[in-house]
């Protein structure tokens, strides 16, 4: 019973939607600055005082370049895709 | 300015298979002679086969016979060639631009290295997926082709490549992949129709619920690739003909627990016994054949053979094995297990949303 509901193409849609503004909507003042995952989290480094280079594979430098990614570009697509969804779920839900 | 050099139509009678008289026509009318005008013109007075002479003809692609009569010699015209010339390149390499991009996304020529399957080796390969106990060397066998047939020596250039499923067992296919779900999407109905519970609505849903597995797995396997900052030529392709593989198992399941229980499906101790065993032949196989594709071996990592932070690679490297036994153990149960449940949920879904 939960399987069929979770795997269908509309579901896949709301789930994508549902977490794109999952990631979208965290506060970079309050949360990602605070755990150090914020925007400035590797920019500060200065590699001419002895602080070592950031480590560009580790996982959670990618997190943080696909959370600020994901913050700056999806932020105005995701906009109109949430008022569509709303105004289809108004009118036919 | 150019468009008054146009000769009224039917002005001459271009009877002749040449646009000779056209062109001279056309000079006294012109006011001022643009310069690339004149010496093309020259030759054509001079000598009939003259190669300046015929690009008007070939390229305007009219027959000066008929197009000089009806245009009024449009086409001979200087203005016109270039503008048809210039059409001509644009649509050339808006072409060019539409090819370039499809293969970009969609390399024709890998896909159809996918496909290049014999008999036996579909055989081979379903009983591989279905035993992997027994099998011994999992690495894909390269061939080596030599790119640069002239040159001899020690600079001479080697190119590996990766021999086709036809001559290797263990290279991914995508025949068997899109065979096995097509199956499972008739076999799904089928069994659906045995009960008599069949709906043509069962044959969108279950296609749908299918492809969007085969959509979430390739998400997340794209996710971890790139968390894991795995690179590695190719490799969505391959990966999707790994994550094709389970239909396989998933058929056999539906098949022998079907045939076997007498049509009571899987839901007893015979068709839980298949689908793990087959859910563990699957795993086995993904973890054994997914070992050359996500995990570079220690000679060929850069990183690895330098020894610069050689603890760092470790880690790396069991950061994905790791991930690849959750990916060939957790995921794969969960999406086989909604694939051979799916066709019980699904009549049940429909029925019900079909009763009132």
């Amino acid at each position: 019973m939960l399987f069929s509901f979770f795997f269908g193409f509309g579901n896949i849609i709301y789930i994508g939607v549902l977490l794109l503004n999952a990631v979208a909507i965290l506060s970079e003042d309050r949360f990602l600055a605070r755990i150090g995952m914020g925007r400035n989290a590797y920019a500060n480094v200065d590699p001419g005082f002895g602080a070592r280079q950031p480590d560009t594979e580790s996982v959670k430098y990618k997190l943080v370049v696909l959370i600020n990614s994901t913050r700056t570009v999806m932020r105005a697509p995701l906009i109109v895709v949430n008022a569509a969804i709303i105004t289809y779920l108004l009118v036919a839900g | 300015m150019q468009r008054q050099a146009f000769p009224p139509p039917n002005q001459k009678s271009p009877e002749l298979f040449h646009p000779r008289p056209q062109h001279i026509s056309q000079v006294p009318h012109l006011r001022s002679p643009p310069p690339p005008v004149q010496p093309q013109q020259q030759p054509a007075v001079n000598s009939y086969g003259n190669p300046y002479g015929s690009p008007p003809i070939q390229q305007g692609g009219v027959d000066p016979a008929y197009g000089g009569n009806f245009f009024g010699g449009f086409m001979n015209d200087p203005t016109a060639q270039m503008a048809s010339q210039i059409g001509k390149s644009a649509m050339m390499s808006g072409q060019h631009y539409v090819e370039q991009n499809f293969s970009r996304y969609v390399s024709v020529s890998a896909l159809k290295h996918y496909f290049n399957v014999s008999n036996s080796y579909v055989v081979r390969k379903i009983l591989l997926v279905l035993f992997p106990w027994r099998h011994r060397s999992w690495s894909r066998q390269q061939a080596r082709l030599n790119s640069a047939p002239g040159s001899d020596g020690p600079h001479q250039q080697y190119s590996h490549m990766y021999l086709p499923p036809r001559d290797d067992i263990n290279s991914p296919d995508m025949y068997i992949p899109i065979m096995s779900l097509i199956t499972y999407i008739l076999l799904s109905t089928v069994l659906a129709g045995v009960r008599g519970t069949f709906k043509p609505e069962l044959l969108g849903s279950i296609t749908t619920t299918s492809v969007a597995v085969i959509c979430t797995e390739m998400a997340i396997l794209r996710f971890a690739i790139y968390l894991l900052g795995i690179t590695n030529e190719s490799q969505l392709i391959d990966l999707a003909a790994y994550s094709g593989y389970k239909f396989v198992g998933v058929i056999v399941t539906l098949f022998l627990s079907e045939v076997l229980t007498g049509g009571r499906g899987t839901s007893n101790w015979v068709g839980w016994t298949v689908f793990f065993y087959t859910f563990l032949a699957n795993a086995f196989f993904l973890l054994r054949s997914l070992r050359y594709v996500l995990i570079p071996d220690s000679s060929s990592d850069p990183s690895l053979r330098s020894g610069v932070d050689y603890t760092l690679a470790r880690s790396r490297k069991s950061r994905r094995v790791y991930a690849l036994a959750i990916y060939a153990g957790v995921f794969q149960l969960v999406f086989m297990f909604a694939l051979t449940r799916e066709d019980g949920i699904g009549t049940n879904v429909i029925s019900k949303a079909s009763a009132p």
